[in-house]
Order: C-alpha cells, then structure tokens, then sequence
C-alpha cells in the first residue's frame, strides 16, 4: 500500500471495527503509522462515529433497535424506562428527569413479515409514516426509543402507533398500542 | 500530544526551522545527524507527525483514550532516545521502529505490564504533555439533524454500530440481517450522513 492508495472509508472503518482478518489489520496498521493522510481520515471516520454515539446519548432523536442493545445501554449505566405492550395494549407513560431513555417494546408476530413501517399518530406532532424500519424477524416484536427531549417537552399526550407489513403494494396493520403520555 | 518544549536543564543547543515538507525519515536523519546534539526543531516536528497516529493506532488496540494517549508519550520517548543515541542507523526505518514499538508496548499493556514507570525513569525526559491538536468540532445541530432525517434503517445500523464500536456480523445477528447487508446500509448511511453534513440546509 502506498502513501496515494489510501484505502476507501468503508475499508477504514471495518479496520477501526475489527472486521478485518489478521493479516490485513497489520497491514493496514502499519500504513497507517506511515501515511498522515490515511491517519487523518481514519480519525474523520473515528470522530464521526464517537459523535454519532454522543448524540444518540442525549435523546434528541428516535430510533429502533435491538434488545441487545438496550441491555448493553443499561450495563453501562445508562438509565432506561421501560415499557412493554401486547398487541391492542394501551400503557400510562411518562419520562422523569432520571431517564435517560424511554423504551417501548412492540410485542408482535413479525416472523413473515418482510418489510416493516410504523405509523405513529401523535395528539402532539400529527402523524409520521416510517418506512421500511430495521427490525429481527425471529424476534417477537419491535424496540422503539422514542426522543427523550421530545418526550420532556409534552404535557399530557396521546401517541397511536402501529406496526404495518408491507408486500408488494398491500398493507396489513399486524398491531397498534395507545401511549398516553403525562408529564412527571 | 507531546511538546518539544524543552525543560531548561536540557535547553537545546542547535534548533533549526522545520520545513512543512520535511517527511518522517528527514526529520530522523536530522536527528541522528544532530547527535549527541539536539536538533529540538526536528524532534518537535518528528512528535507532531507521529504523535496523532500512534495515538490513534492505541485507541484502535487499547480502546482507552487515557491508555493511547500514554502509549503515544511512550513511543516517543523510545523514538527520540533511540535516535539520539544512534540506535536507529537508517532513517527510513523510523516509521517501522515505531510499529514495533508501539505493537509490543500495546501486547505488554495488554498483559498487564507497569514497565511505564521504569521506561521513564530510565529516559529523564524533557517533554511536557501538552495540548492535541484539536481536529475541527463537528457542528452537532446539524449531526442532530442529519441523524432524525436519516431512513430508519440507516440510522439504527449506525446507533448499532457506534454505540460500543460493533462490528457488522454483531449487528446483523441483532437485526436479523446478514453482515454483508448490515455493511451497505452503514456505508449508505454514512455517505448520507456526510452529504447531509457538508449540504446546505442539511439536505439529505
């Protein structure tokens, strides 16, 4: 490798994430104690994902995720607030200024669901279609973390969601839950 | 990063102004031509070089910013020594002299090794800790942005991603993807990550 063939981002990044195999990780380590300009993008890559994370720990936006995740939020001290609904379910929720973040767990049938949207009505902000979201068929429903600064700014609130299958150009609602937000 | 300013018991004799061009061996062979002078312009440069990638290289191997950061002063330490007293006899080798360093100084961290005090007791050295230069902040309003306008499947593969550094096979076995799959939609999301950043109006 050669000080003008810097590898692509993508292949930095797999470095930074230990995806590489051995061989290649040395190689790359080496280029990298070699080349500045390599060195400085790799950092640009590093530095925009310790941002990324940064940001997502302040809840100023929404996102689904895994149950691993969640667990791994929590080991670290991360302060969760849980909430758990069957298909139909309705819960009483709120944040306290002790959470850090609110979860919903979406339990539902999802296994032959290919893709998936949520349709989120809110009393609040109106209604928000999210296509095509990130979800593990073979688990049983589907994690939401709602944005925690928009959580703090509601009064009391009522958010309708529903997990809608898309396939081909028909959709089936599989679930909906009713959150009615009060404010701690 | 380290700083080349010298203590005053070791005030430099011979300092000469660092060209912009002067690549790592150079500076090496200004070094080792200097000895047992001190050429301080050229170890200060030859610091300011390397200090971000070896710094960098400890954050990937230790995953600690205090560790790499130490891991950096100590790579120097031994890089300036060595040079000074003539170890390294062909300048072109420095970058290797310092992989290697840094690669056994990262397996002996690993193992626990408190050898730190000792290497610098053994190298009084004359450098002070001081500022890094700070790449330029990301702008977080329009991360902030960029982030919430992202599609959601992108940005739950970065969420997942960078939460705790994941790799893609860690992720995909949590999403039920495949890692091949979790690859393309981190790379998309990044690239429009990047668009959004550098748009006007954080466009995505």
């Amino acid at each position: 490798m050669t000080r003008t063939s810097c590898p692509p981002a993508q292949d930095l990044l797999a470095y930074w994430l230990g995806e590489l195999d051995a061989a290649a990780e040395l190689r790359l380590d080496e280029h990298l104690l070699a080349c500045a300009a390599c060195s400085e993008r790799l950092r640009a890559v590093v530095d925009l994902g310790a941002a990324i994370r940064r940001e997502t720990l302040r809840g100023d936006f929404s996102f689904v995720t895994s149950a691993a995740l969640i667990r791994r939020m929590k080991e670290t001290g991360v302060r969760v607030r849980e909430y758990s609904l069957e298909p139909g379910g309705s819960v009483s929720c709120t944040v306290t200024p002790d959470d850090d973040f609110v979860v919903a767990y979406l339990r539902a049938p999802l296994r032959d669901v290919r893709r998936l949207d949520l349709v989120i009505d809110d009393a609040t902000a109106g209604t928000l279609h999210v296509s095509d979201v990130a979800f593990d068929p073979a688990a049983d429903g589907l994690i939401m973390v709602p944005s925690t600064s928009y959580l703090r700014t509601l009064g009391h609130n009522q958010q309708r969601v529903k997990l809608v299958a898309v396939e081909g150009g028909d959709e089936r609602v599989i679930a909906d839950y009713t959150f009615n937000h009060y404010p701690s | 990063m380290i700083s080349l300013e010298a203590a005053k018991p070791y005030a430099p004799r011979m300092s000469l102004p660092v060209s912009d061009v002067d690549d790592d061996a150079a500076l090496a062979r200004r070094i080792i031509d200097c000895a047992p002078e001190r050429d301080a312009a050229a170890e200060a440069a030859i610091c300011r070089r390397l200090g971000p990638r070896i710094r960098l290289y400890g954050r990937k191997h230790l995953r600690d910013e205090a560790a790499a950061g130490d891991l950096m002063q100590d790579v120097l330490v031994m890089l300036l020594q060595k040079l000074r007293q003539g170890g390294i006899r062909d300048p072109e080798q420095v970058v290797s002299f310092v992989f290697g360093t840094a690669r056994r100084m990262v397996v002996d961290r690993r193992r626990g090794d408190r050898r730190r005090g000792r290497i610098l007791e053994a190298f009084p050295v004359d450098l002070m800790p001081a500022e890094e230069e700070a790449p330029e902040p990301l702008d977080t309003e329009r991360l902030k942005h960029c982030l919430a306008v992202l599609p959601d499947r992108e940005r739950a593969v970065l969420v997942m991603t960078f939460y705790d550094d994941r790799p893609a096979d860690a992720v995909a076995v949590e999403l039920g993807l495949s890692a091949g799959n979790v690859r393309v939609i981190r790379h998309r999301g990044l690239e429009r990550l990047r668009g959004c950043m550098t748009a006007p109006g954080g466009a995505i």
